[in-house]
């Protein structure tokens, strides 16, 4: 099914980057989860690595344009799945967003991402319009803002938010008018920037409380608190590999899963902090790369959105480590534990390699 | 359709696109220097104040013994049951499941739930019995957040013998809080709050050690980096002597009022009560509520302590004061005679004496019958400025400086105190009640005992005191202070004294083979009581004094005894005295005694 001179086209700099992030979330899930009930979590990533590398074969091997033929078919079982999961998904952590499938818990909306890119990039990669106004993504706006709405239903606010980069991306893209894309900048800045310093304690709160009910100001501060500590008594050479006490001593939450690259700033200190943000930024870098090497709009538009996503879900939680954004429920892509966020993180860099392989094929 | 299509704005967007995301990532390395190099030695100081804790390890509180070692308040094994909330999976389900093990209410859980400091066990029930423990041992599984710790505990195996003395301990108190003395403590830290037990607090509570841990989010200590052992307080030797002690609780069965006895060559306390008394120990763990506030609105003051809080008339036993002061002042001599015939009509005012009188008395006659007429006639004589400076020069009026809190100093009246009080002058009658030791005198039990020994070590004035060493250590500053009184006075007074109880009104505390000095006193408290409308006869009865010491000749025990509403000294005070004075030379049984005169003294 591949041809042989496809795979000398694979981009191995940035595979090779993404299963060093990999690995590198292996050893930190395997120090932050020394004991205790869950002790060995970091072999179930392995498995899922394992899986995901397999997503990625299959990512792969499919020639990315028959895919995006597809994009609405994907589209519509998105939109049903998201559905099933509000009305029937059991009630977990009391939100509804994963499904059982077997033993495995699936995060539907993690794979959703995949299947709004594909549609954003069809879409536009159709619309033949040399340059776009706002008037003209109205409509794939609203198709991928009912996506956002039904996973921000579950409540999962974080995965929602990764839409809107994906979408305004690819927009981007597309030919947006600058105009267009400032206007839309300055009202939403100017908006957020007016409004902001405005409001009280308790009105910040209920936004925050509306737009995610799972909130909770007081736990999130303990997070971002002890975060902080986390990270800023790593120093410059970190306390060294399962000896940061704010890890180990169980003062980071979600140490293994979205607070990973706490325990890795407080362990390895900010060498380590520096060079896994070198490698992430060489892992987007060359994704960019990859869209502008693409043969064609939808290929291009495709990369950008799927390229946007993981950008945002690295900065945002990364600076949410950092103590520099409100803490939410938003995984490290690659290193965070958890099978379904690794799973698609793998198979969107699947599609991005099948971009840039086909380069060149007709 | 193009092979390739026009992909330029693609391509020039995209570099928008990396500059930003090279732009982002640089910000972020930014903000995290700032944290990890700029202010990482601030949050490496935050991360250790995270993972280690202090500790206090309680030091037990030094024990106290008696002159013979015999222990009276010591420190037993005690377990506290503990509840950390934040172990529990299910605080609610647990709470329950722990009130119904304890068989204590759910809601007094809560409440001290509620006034928790985060992560610190709450104390749900102090000293638990061991069928508690044995029942929480049972169902440790399902009480997740529920341990069992042992802690010494505070122990008086006399229950209330000697309370007063001995006194008591409670959680540290919002006020005490703020005094230099208890500097260092915290709340919830145990100090003396009554007693010996607050006098020596300091020097009993040793010294706490502490342990530095490592303990997670939990709260759950995973290792230890440091040690501090307590240091236990060191023991306190009291001059008291239990078995004294107790043959003087048995004297008091059944009555009110106070006794103490001390060593008149040193002033060392040999025992005292007061009663009603306490136990002590209901205190230790926290006094119930309902308990305490019985114990404070009882019309029976079973807290105050009676010896050295206790300010009463000291009736006809201030005889002793008169007769000193005269002999010393020159106003009367040993052969100096009264006639009395039952009452003394002077001031417009019938001083009254026996109803039949005693006809001529000289001084030994009249403390030995406790003629009232000839003290009257010596009041008169020396007038209230020289009773008042000699009351002052025996030790009334002014703290004997025990070493017990809240000494109260009794009163000597005199014209300037009148005047600085009421704005009225003094008036000559009062003179002639201060002389039999009525009208607004008030000693203490312990300031009495302290007169019986000046006269009986040759006139010094010792200072009273409970502690013979502390740690092997004898107190300073126990010297007594030389009155300056003539022997021919003391002679005097001694011979009146012997006579007391060898044929006068005292003779209730006769003892065979040792010679007992002492005199007998009545407070009247029937204008008090009348005042108080207090109608029981039981309440109209005066307080009964005797004082005493043994053997007259080389005295070694000085005693004052003190009964509320018992009747004259000689009735209700002298047998007491008797029986503690058996008891401390060794006489089991009380001899009985032989009347020797009439019981219708004048007092």
């Amino acid at each position: 099914m591949i041809d042989r001179r496809l795979f000398f086209n694979i981009d191995w700099v940035l595979l090779g980057a993404v299963l060093l992030l990999s690995g590198l979330g292996v050893a930190m899930i395997a120090s932050a989860t020394p004991a205790g009930r869950f002790s060995g979590l970091y072999l179930k990533q392995i498995y899922a690595i394992g899986l995901g590398l397999l997503g990625l074969v299959i990512a792969l091997a499919i020639d990315y344009r028959r895919l995006a033929d597809r994009a609405i078919v994907l589209y519509a079982a998105s939109v049903l799945v998201l559905l099933y999961v509000m009305r029937f998904a059991p009630v977990i952590k009391e939100t509804r967003r994963w499904i059982q499938i077997g033993s495995f818990q699936l995060q539907p909306s993690e794979f959703v991402k995949i299947a709004a890119a594909l549609f954003v990039a069809k879409v536009f990669a159709e619309s033949r319009l040399e340059s776009m106004g706002l008037r003209d993504v109205l409509i794939p706006g609203a198709a991928v803002g009912i996506l956002a709405v039904l996973i921000a239903r579950g409540p999962d606010l974080g995965t929602a938010a990764c839409l809107v980069p994906l979408f305004c991306a690819a927009a981007f893209l597309a030919g947006l008018r600058m105009k267009a894309v400032l206007g839309l900048l300055l009202v939403m800045l100017l908006v957020a920037g007016l409004a902001w310093p405005y409001l009280k304690d308790y009105q910040r709160t209920r936004i925050y409380t509306f737009l995610d009910p799972s909130l909770d100001p007081q736990g999130a501060g303990y997070q971002k608190i002890q975060s902080q500590i986390a990270v800023g008594s790593g120093g410059l050479l970190g306390k060294g590999y399962k000896q940061g006490s704010q890890a180990q001593l169980g003062y980071l939450p979600a140490r293994h899963t979205d607070f990973i690259f706490s325990v890795l700033a407080e362990e390895m200190g900010f060498l380590g902090v520096v060079s896994v943000l070198g490698l992430y930024l060489l892992v987007i870098w060359r994704m960019l790369e990859t869209a502008q090497l693409a043969r064609d709009r939808v290929g291009a538009f495709l990369v950008a959105g799927l390229a946007a996503t993981f950008t945002f879900q690295v900065v945002y939680n990364v600076a949410m480590v950092a103590g520099l954004v409100p803490v939410k429920g938003l995984p490290l892509p690659l290193m965070s534990y958890g099978g379904s966020s690794i799973f698609s993180s793998l198979i969107a860099v699947g599609l991005i390699l099948n971009v840039r392989m086909r380069r060149f094929a007709n | 359709m193009r092979i390739y299509e026009d992909l330029r704005v693609v391509q020039a967007r995209l570099g928008v696109l990396q500059s930003l995301a090279v732009g982002l990532m640089t910000l972020l390395g930014i903000q995290f220097w700032n944290l990890q190099v700029v202010r990482g030695k601030t949050f490496r100081a935050l991360a250790e104040n995270n993972r280690s804790r202090s500790v206090t390890l309680a030091a037990p509180r030094g024990p106290l013994l008696d002159r013979e070692g015999r222990v009276l308040v010591e420190n037993r094994p005690s377990f506290n049951v503990l509840l950390t909330p934040e172990h529990a999976d299910d605080l609610d389900a647990e709470v329950s499941r722990l009130a119904r093990a304890l068989e204590i209410g759910e809601a007094q859980i809560r409440e001290r739930v509620a006034r928790r400091t985060l992560f610190r066990p709450v104390v749900v029930k102090a000293d638990a019995a061991l069928a508690d423990v044995a029942a929480l041992e049972a169902r440790h599984l399902e009480l997740p957040a529920v341990s069992v710790d042992v802690v010494p505990l505070r122990s008086y195996p006399l229950a209330a013998a000697a309370a007063h003395a001995l006194g008591r301990v409670g959680e540290i108190s919002e006020r005490q809080l703020q005094l230099p003395e208890y500097e260092g403590l915290g709340p919830g830290a145990l100090v003396g709050q009554a007693g010996l037990e607050s006098q020596y607090n300091r020097r009993l509570m040793g010294t706490d050690g502490f342990r530095r841990v490592i303990v997670n989010s939990r709260g759950l200590e995973v290792a230890e980096l440091e040690r501090q052992p307590p240091v236990d307080g060191p023991p306190l030797t009291l001059t008291l002597d239990s078995r004294l002690q107790a043959a003087m609780d048995r004297a008091f069965a059944g009555r009110a009022g106070s006794a103490v006895a001390l060593d008149p060559r040193t002033g060392e306390i040999l025992a005292m009560t007061s009663t009603p008394a306490y136990d002590p120990n209901q205190f230790t763990t926290g006094i119930e509520p309902a308990l305490w506030s019985r114990l404070i609105s009882d019309s029976g003051t079973p807290l105050m302590n009676r010896v050295i809080q206790g300010q009463y008339s000291p009736g006809s036993t201030f005889k002793l004061v008169i007769a000193t002061a005269a002999l010393e002042e020159g106003v009367i001599t040993p052969s100096t005679t009264f006639y009395c015939p039952g009452y003394l009509s002077v001031y417009n005012t019938v001083f009254r004496c026996k109803a039949a009188g005693h006809g001529v008395m000289d001084v030994h006659h009249a403390l030995t019958l406790s003629c009232n007429v000839f003290f009257y006639q010596t009041g008169i004589r020396l007038e209230i400025g020289r009773i008042a400076a000699w009351a002052k020069r025996l030790g009334l009026g002014a703290p004997t400086g025990v070493d017990l809190p809240y000494e109260l100093a009794g009163l000597v009246p005199s014209p300037e105190w009148k005047m600085r009080i009421f704005k009225t002058p003094w008036y000559g009658g009062e003179t002639v009640s201060v002389a039999i030791g009525q009208g607004q005198v008030g000693a203490t039990p312990l300031q009495m005992a302290r007169l019986a020994g000046a006269i009986a070590n040759g006139g010094k004035l010792v200072r009273p005191h409970l502690v013979r060493s502390a740690d092997g250590q004898p107190l300073p500053g126990m010297e007594p202070a030389e009155i300056g009184l003539k022997p021919a006075t003391l002679e005097v007074i001694k011979s009146g004294m012997k006579a007391v109880v060898a044929e006068g009104t005292g003779w209730r505390a006769r003892l065979p083979g040792i010679a007992v000095a002492g005199k007998t006193g009545s407070a009247q408290v029937v204008a008090k009581a009348r005042l108080e409308k207090t109608p029981t006869a039981f309440a109209i009865l005066p307080h009964g004094w005797f004082l005493a010491f043994a053997p007259a000749d080389a005295p070694r025990i000085a005693l004052a005894v003190l009964v509320e509403h018992g009747g004259s000294g000689g009735e209700a005070a002298a047998p007491v005295a008797h029986d503690i004075l058996a008891a401390f030379f060794g006489l089991s049984r009380p001899e009985p005694g032989t009347p020797g005169v009439t019981d219708t003294e004048a007092e």
